[in-house]
């Protein structure tokens, strides 16, 4: 490592003492994953969060990615599968390899904008080197459907879902908390992030509460109208609030500022 | 430490991929091996703050309100270009090919690095457009998904005030044998596919 890489991984917040290793010091080849992001590391070099079916996600430094004409730069783009071949056991392997897969269609205009969000929740609330393979493959699907016109709600809710379930999290959106009582569509409820949904008393009336037919509906992920939409949507951001302790999502916030153009 | 070896060290941890330790061998540097340069070093940044500012049409660093190229009457005041860099403005001016004249952005939306279209002076651009002598404005970001993204706003918004809007074509380099190139440009050029 030269001085100025040093310099930038210190300023990237990523110095400390060498990582003990976690993860097992070989080489893996030609694995299935995508770029979530990636960052300047040096003059020359690239960090690039990627997230593997079979190592989760896994930081790794792509020397030489910068260089004019770098054969790595077509292949490091976000929404493309990727099959990286990488080395080494510290907080950052070395990336040797990265191939173009292709496949899907290419996320443009809005669609383009969730796959920016998805990365962030990705980075945000997913530990490091820890498989999530149903996970990923949700979303690929997600990506799938952004890239071939889905209905952009419906594929976001359904993947935020499936991610509150992989770190622990599953909602329970058809029964009352620790009880066996169904969910009705025509109750009122709150929903505790860890517990779940409560049926409110009539005489209560909570900052947000939640029709149990919103609950119902995002279960089945089909929205029969848009306010049971929007409240599944902001039930969903109450619970991804909740996992992320006060971080803001830098996604959510662009994307309000560019809808007030 | 002293209270000015400190500020310092503040100070230059603010330019980037520069952390507390290199910032604190950068002040040691200049002050007990290079004090002349630390003296240049500061009257450069004084002079380039209080010089230098946006050119008040294109964006682009100036030290005049507008920029030469603005001013150059041999332009087609009708096509306005729109790039992410000052690099990228030099290119398309090397391509001889294009006599528009430009607006840059300094830099381009980057939803996960927290760049919005405040950073992008995107405001400015659309009043820019709205001169009533643009007939056509061509989008030149980058081919990245943020480059991508960026035009894909820039567009919505300036297809809403009425103003034609374009996008660099992509594909096969010129000279390019398919045989070598990646296949991620070859989908693109594939998809792009027009009439002959
Ligand atoms: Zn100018």
């Amino acid at each position: 490592m030269d001085l100025a890489e040093a310099n930038n991984l210190e300023a990237a917040g990523m110095a400390g003492p060498p990582a003990k290793s976690r993860a097992p010091a070989r080489r893996h080849e030609h694995q299935r994953g995508y770029v979530l992001h990636t960052y300047p590391y040096s003059e020359t070099s690239l960090i690039v969060e990627t997230y593997t079916r079979e190592h989760g996600r896994v930081p790794m430094v792509a020397k030489g990615a910068k260089r004019p004409g770098s054969a790595l730069r077509g292949a490091l783009m976000q929404f493309q599968p990727v099959a990286f071949s990488w080395s080494g056991k510290n907080d950052l392997r070395s990336l040797t390899q990265a191939e173009w897969i292709g496949g899907l269609p290419g996320l443009a205009g809005d669609a383009l904008f969730c796959g920016f969000y998805l990365n962030e929740l990705l980075l945000k609330l997913l530990a490091r080197d820890d498989a999530h393979e149903r996970l990923f493959d949700c979303y690929e699907a997600a990506l799938l459907a952004l890239g071939g016109g889905g209905e952009e709600a419906g594929v976001l809710r359904g993947f935020e879902r499936e991610l509150l379930r992989e770190i622990g999290y599953a909602l329970n959106l058809t029964h009352e908390a620790d009880s066996s009582i169904a969910i009705v569509a025509e109750g009122r409820y709150v929903y505790h992030p860890e517990r779940g949904a409560r049926r409110l008393e009539a005489r209560e009336h909570p900052d947000f509460e939640i029709s149990g037919r919103t609950l119902l509906e995002l279960d089945t992920g089909v929205y029969s109208t848009p306010q049971t939409a929007m409240q599944a949507k902001l039930l969903m951001r109450l619970l991804l609030n909740h996992q992320l302790n006060g971080r803001a999502l830098a996604t959510r916030q662009i994307f309000t500022e560019l809808q007030q153009l | 430490m002293s209270k000015s070896l400190e500020f310092l060290t503040e100070a230059l941890r603010r330019l980037p991929g520069v952390g507390p330790k290199s910032a604190q061998r950068m002040a040691f540097h200049l002050l007990q091996h290079d004090r002349e340069g630390a003296d240049m070093l500061s009257r450069a940044l004084h002079q380039a703050v209080s010089a230098v500012h946006h050119c008040a049409l294109c964006n682009t660093f100036t030290e005049e309100d507008v920029c030469d190229t603005c001013n150059d009457e041999q332009r087609d005041r009708r096509l306005l270009c729109v790039v992410e860099t000052p690099a990228d403005q030099l290119m398309i001016e090397q391509t001889l090919t294009y006599k528009g004249l430009y607006f840059v952005l300094m830099g381009r939306l980057s939803p996960l690095d927290g760049i919005g279209p405040k950073d992008i002076h995107l405001e400015k651009l659309v009043a820019r457009a709205a001169d009533g002598l643009v007939t056509e404005v061509v989008l030149a970001t980058n081919f990245t998904n943020e480059g991508e993204a960026t035009a894909h706003y820039i567009s919505e918004m300036l297809k809403a005030r009425g103003i034609a809007v374009s996008r660099l074509a992509r594909g096969v380099p010129v000279g390019g044998e398919l045989e070598y190139v990646d296949p991620g440009t070859l989908a693109q050029a594939l998809q792009d596919r027009r009439d002959t």
